[in-house]
């Protein structure tokens, strides 16, 4: 059992860190909590779905062009609708929840509210510490490793990164400084949708695809980001870990407790935010504007 | 006689020389005529609905408005409400009349509970976990479903009153009571000391304010409120179910909140009243049913870009000025102010937009 | 005013007219855009036109043509949003009879409204007993209800042991094992917790072993730990318990894992048509209780499925079965010669209606009398991406139930 938590554990992790790496990316930067960021997953499933299946196009050449396809649309959107509402900070978070509703309304009209599966990209799997693990699952830790790694390039050691940083420490200073807050802005947000689109690809074929798989890894994000603290990355990447564990020990220690694995992980973020208001690696922002 | 020309003086005193509230004079007098002209039992229950969650929206805004705690979790209370004035009337049966109370107190200790559970939390934290509570809830309540009903809930709760007439009343005059009592409450000094609270809560408790006790009392007053919309709902559809926890409620009200507009209590209501029975007209259509979702979200959207504070305060400022030396609203097409004097009208042509709108 | 009065008016006239042109109305009522709501329309409209091409329904001596009214529930998103739909087909649309519901919550506040206007409601897919047991403690207040499918939760559980006997009678066989193990894996949900009582209780009396049971969300989408769990308790069949996507979890990562177990129980996603894409074509040997296929449960279960499917190009969900319930309307209408509720009551209650899906008769909680062969169902078998029909046995068209490769 113990090496079963531990693979699951980590497997499911690393998916959830691909996902809240993106969200705290934004929210550190730009100060917007995206709650369409799932759902631009799930348009990256989607669109992964219909050039796949219903296109027929290979699974590199469909998940590529899904991801640019998502990320393109997430700049627009930014421009369109969040941009002008920047300075309500209210306005922008119910402007993004229905922003994510009209994406699922769009999915449910299109595709109709059925569950559609992916096929996935390498089928068969291996057994490790006694586990079966599929290929698939392996090909998500991979890619979510590569993604991290990727993004920790970008922000450590490009002059992009740099600008990106800046402007989530300080983001007058960083305007006076000469840095294009707006177009700093818009590349966080499409680096960020981005991450959300690679992991809507490559991990659809595990899950269904449906217009409503928005919702449950919202909250499980949500709870990461903020178990991990808002704007830090290292702390989204240990707070997936810690859900992704603390799920797997769920599950496998309770059997019939299994449904609760939701519950408890909410409840262990509700625990650490009384224990440390701004999570684990948070930053208290001291003066908000 | 004496009261009679008392109200008829501070009618024409008071809320006729400003148009907002003699439109709201005429929505409230509307509303308790309506059954009288469209008596219709599918249109009764769509206001009675809407009346229910215009005291749901209201609580929130006094919640996230006010003290600038945004609530993503509000749905907690509606349940708790919901669910405890559910389960009282048909276990102990006991009248739904005195276990709506029953439901309202159990949803303020609820109040209580977040709000001191949230006392450190600040901005988009507080938020995030406030969502983490109905699920929590809900997670509990599938724990025990021999109690709680699990995914079906508790059915087969008695009405309040008979007729759809009577629940329609008692719907509306418990919206109209709650959210002039909430009225009254965000204007009131305590209300003042909400608005310190949310622009700069370190200068409120420099000034000697306890912004702790004031947070918690806040969110017991709205919890309390949400509790009580929550039991009506239940005794209304004679179901309370796992849905009055869900999250697509909670975002619902936020929706509502600043789309109305938050920190004015009316705001919130007065986007209920414009939003849900439209969604639900929407989706009596053949071809648009299924559109509904989609059409209320693009409204949404489209409205926050032009009216990005809300729409009541927008339809306000069109409607009203500010006098800038008393501070006072007037009619907007008024070129003095009708309590000091002091001139309406820009000097300089053109300057308009600058003068008198908050 | 005037302008009121005169519409008023105008729609007076307007439905005298109706009335006496002879229109008996019925309301459709469920999701919409889900595949349950799709199914009761389309069920609805093949009896329709069927019964109105034939001339309509003979009310005393009148001929009357069916007229249905589509109401949008959205039952799976918002309960308020279903009592609304009821209550605006009723008053709105002055509908006669209303057919439909699929999400239990919603048909009991549903069943709430239609039994205050007192209109006969048919329900054709929540499977929940207390639906029933409301008839049975107030009686002259929950009479017009009647439940046309499915047969209430607790008599799916005596079809599912019928089939469990005969799946564990085959694995006796092919794998020289005298007990076989099974591993419970129902959704944590009301509806299973009686089911899953039932199976620890019954299942060693039928000299099977229960090696385990696990009971994930209804929404899962990840189910590796429970079924990694379950490999290593060496369970062979799977007694599954699923009404919600976890079904097609299940399904797909058993294959991907290689299990050797068969997943047999309620599989709701497994009866649909896309379960085989949506498992992205992985979901071999999954077998399912269901209601339709091209069998011949009744004579007319065959030319039906046929028809359905030359129609809409897809087979019918047991929502289809509203076409069963407003022939069993057609038939009491005519027997009674009105179309009262009051009087329609008692004739569907002694009613034996041989529908497409089962042959119907009515229990003292107007529920389906559970019968193998006439009411419990059919159990089907994803094979090679088709649905093959295996139990029971003697009816024909039933094929061989396969298990795994060892």
């Amino acid at each position: 059992m113990l090496q079963d938590i531990l693979v699951t554990g980590l497997v499911n992790g690393g998916v959830y860190a691909l996902l809240a790496i993106g969200f705290s990316l934004i929210f550190g930067v730009a100060r917007i909590v995206n709650i369409a960021h799932t759902a631009f997953y799930m348009l990256a499933a989607y669109c992964f779905y219909a050039l796949l299946v219903k296109g027929g196009l290979g699974f590199l050449l469909a998940g590529s062009i899904s991801v640019l396809a998502v990320t393109a649309l997430s700049v627009l959107c930014y421009r369109l609708v969040i941009e002008p509402v920047r300075e309500h900070e209210a306005a922008v978070l119910i402007a993004t929840i229905a922003l994510a509703l009209v994406f699922q309304e769009l999915m449910l009209l299109s595709f109709g509210g059925n569950y559609l599966g992916i096929p996935s990209t390498i089928e068969g799997g291996v057994r490790f510490l006694g586990v079966g693990i599929p290929y698939q699952r392996l090909l998500i830790l991979l890619v979510a490793a590569a993604m991290l790694t990727g993004v920790w390039f970008l922000l450590y050691k490009t002059r992009l990164g740099l600008a990106i940083r800046a402007t989530a420490n300080d983001l007058e200073v960083a305007s006076l400084m000469g840095m294009n807050v707006h177009r700093v802005a818009m590349a966080t947000v499409a680096i960020s949708v981005a991450l959300a689109a690679v992991a809507g690809v490559v991990v659809a074929p595990v899950f269904v695809v449906d217009p409503f798989m928005w919702l449950a890894p919202l909250v499980t994000m949500l709870a990461i980001v903020v178990l991990g603290g808002l704007g830090s990355l290292k702390g989204s990447l240990i707070g997936a870990l810690i859900i992704g564990y603390v799920e797997a020990i769920t599950v496998f220690a309770l059997p019939a407790g299994a449904y609760l694995k939701g519950a408890v992980a909410l409840l262990i973020m509700v625990v650490v935010l009384l224990a440390r208001p701004e999570g684990l690696f948070g930053v208290a922002f001291e003066e908000e504007r | 006689m004496y009261w009679l020309r008392r109200a008829w003086s501070e009618l024409t005193n008071e809320v006729f020389v400003l148009p907002s509230r003699t439109l709201a004079l005429i929505w409230v007098a509307g509303l308790l005529a309506m059954p009288a002209v469209y008596g219709d039992a599918y249109v009764l229950r769509i206001v009675t609905m809407t009346c229910i969650f215009a005291i749901f929206a209201a609580s929130w805004d006094l919640l996230a408005g006010y003290t600038g705690q945004v609530n993503f979790g509000h749905a907690l209370f509606f349940g708790a409400g919901a669910y405890t004035s559910g389960l009282m009337s048909l276990k102990l049966g006991i009248s739904p009349w005195l276990t709506i109370w029953a439901g309202t107190a159990v949803a303020t200790l609820f109040g209580f509970l977040v709000g001191y559970l949230c006392l450190r939390l600040r901005g988009s934290y507080l938020s995030l976990a406030t969502l983490a509570f109905p699920l929590i809830a809900l997670g509990l309540l599938f724990a025990f479903p021999d109690f709680s009903g699990g995914e079906l809930g508790i059915s087969g709760l008695r009405r309040l009153a008979a007729t759809p007439m009577g629940n329609y009343y008692v719907a509306l005059i418990s919206m109209l009571g709650i959210v002039y009592g909430l009225w009254l409450l965000a204007d009131s000094r305590f209300g003042i000391v909400l608005h310190a609270i949310r622009d700069d809560e370190i200068a409120a408790r420099a000034s000697g304010i306890n912004t702790p006790r004031y947070k918690m009392v806040v969110f017991a007053v709205s919890a309390a409120a949400a509790g009580f919309s929550g039991a009506l709902f239940a005794h209304y559809l004679r179901v309370a179910g796992p849905s009055t926890l869900e999250v697509a409620l909670s975002f619902q009200v936020v929706i509502w909140g600043v789309f109305g507009g938050v920190a004015t209590v009316y705001g919130p209501v007065a986007a209920v009243f414009l939003l849900y029975p439209l969604t639900e007209w929407l989706g009596s259509f053949r071809s648009f049913g299924e559109l509904r979702l989609l059409i209320f979200a693009a409204i949404v959207l489209l409205v926050l870009l032009f009216m990005p504070r809300g729409l009541a305060p927008w339809v306000r400022d069109k409607i009203e000025t500010l006098c800038p030396r008393c501070k006072q609203r007037n009619g907007a097409w008024r070129s003095v102010c009708r309590l000091c004097g002091a001139g309406l009208k820009a000097q300089i042509a053109g300057a308009q937009g600058l003068v008198g709108h908050q | 005013m005037i302008r009121t009065a005169f519409l008023a008016a105008v729609l007076a006239l307007y439905s005298f007219a109706a009335a006496a042109q002879g229109t008996i109305k019925i309301a459709i009522l469920g999701p919409m855009a889900f595949v349950q709501g799709e199914n009761h329309w389309a069920g609805a409209e093949m009896a329709r036109d069927e019964i109105n091409k034939a001339g309509g329904i003979n009310v005393g001596g009148k001929r009357m043509q069916i007229e249905l009214i589509r109401g949008d529930t959205n039952e799976i998103q918002s309960v308020p949003d279903a009592t609304n739909a009821m209550e605006r087909v009723i008053t709105r649309d002055k509908a006669d009879f209303v057919i439909g519901g699929f999400r239990s919550e919603a048909v009991l506040a549903m069943q709430e409204v239609a039994m205050d206007y007192k209109k006969l409601f048919l329900g054709a897919g929540a499977a929940h007993s207390k639906l029933g047991a409301n008839v049975e403690q107030n009686y002259e207040r929950y009479k017009y209800w009647f439940r046309v499918t499915p047969v209430k939760d607790v008599d799916l559980v005596r079809t599912l042991f019928a089939v469990m006997g005969a799946i564990g009678q085959q694995i006796r066989t092919d794998l020289k094992t005298d007990t076989p193990k099974v591993a419970i894996l129902a959704e944590k949900a009301v509806w299973t917790e009686a089911l899953v009582a039932a199976a620890q209780k019954n299942l060693p009396g039928m000299k099977m072993e229960v090696v385990g049971t696990w009971q994930p969300s209804a929404t899962a989408t990840d189910v590796t730990a429970e079924l990694s769990a379950i490999d290593r308790a060496g369970a062979q069949i799977v007694f599954t318990m699923l009404s919600g996507p976890v079904g097609i979890s299940v399904g797909g990562q058993m294959c991907e894992h290689n299990m050797k177990a068969v997943a047999w129980g309620i599989n709701v996603e497994a009866q649909k048509d896309e379960f085989w894409q949506a498992a992205a074509g992985k979901a071999q040997f999954v077998s399912t209780l269901d209601t339709y296929a091209e069998v011949e449960m009744t004579p007319k279960t065959v030319p039906f499925v046929r028809a359905f499917r030359q129609r809409f190009n897809k087979s019918p969900t047991y929502n289809a079965a509203t076409y069963d319930a407003i022939n069993m309307l057609k038939a009491a209408i005519e027997q009674a010669g009105s179309t009262d509720a009051d009087k329609l009551v008692p004739v569907i209650e002694k009613i034996e209606h041989i529908g497409t899906g089962a042959v119907a008769t009515f229990d003292k909680r107007h529920d389906l009398v559970w019968a193998v062969g006439k009411t419990a169902g059919i159990a089907v078998q994803w094979q090679d991406g088709k649905k093959v029909p295996f139990w029971p046995p003697q009816v024909k068209g039933m094929q061989a139930f396969k298990m795994p490769a060892r």
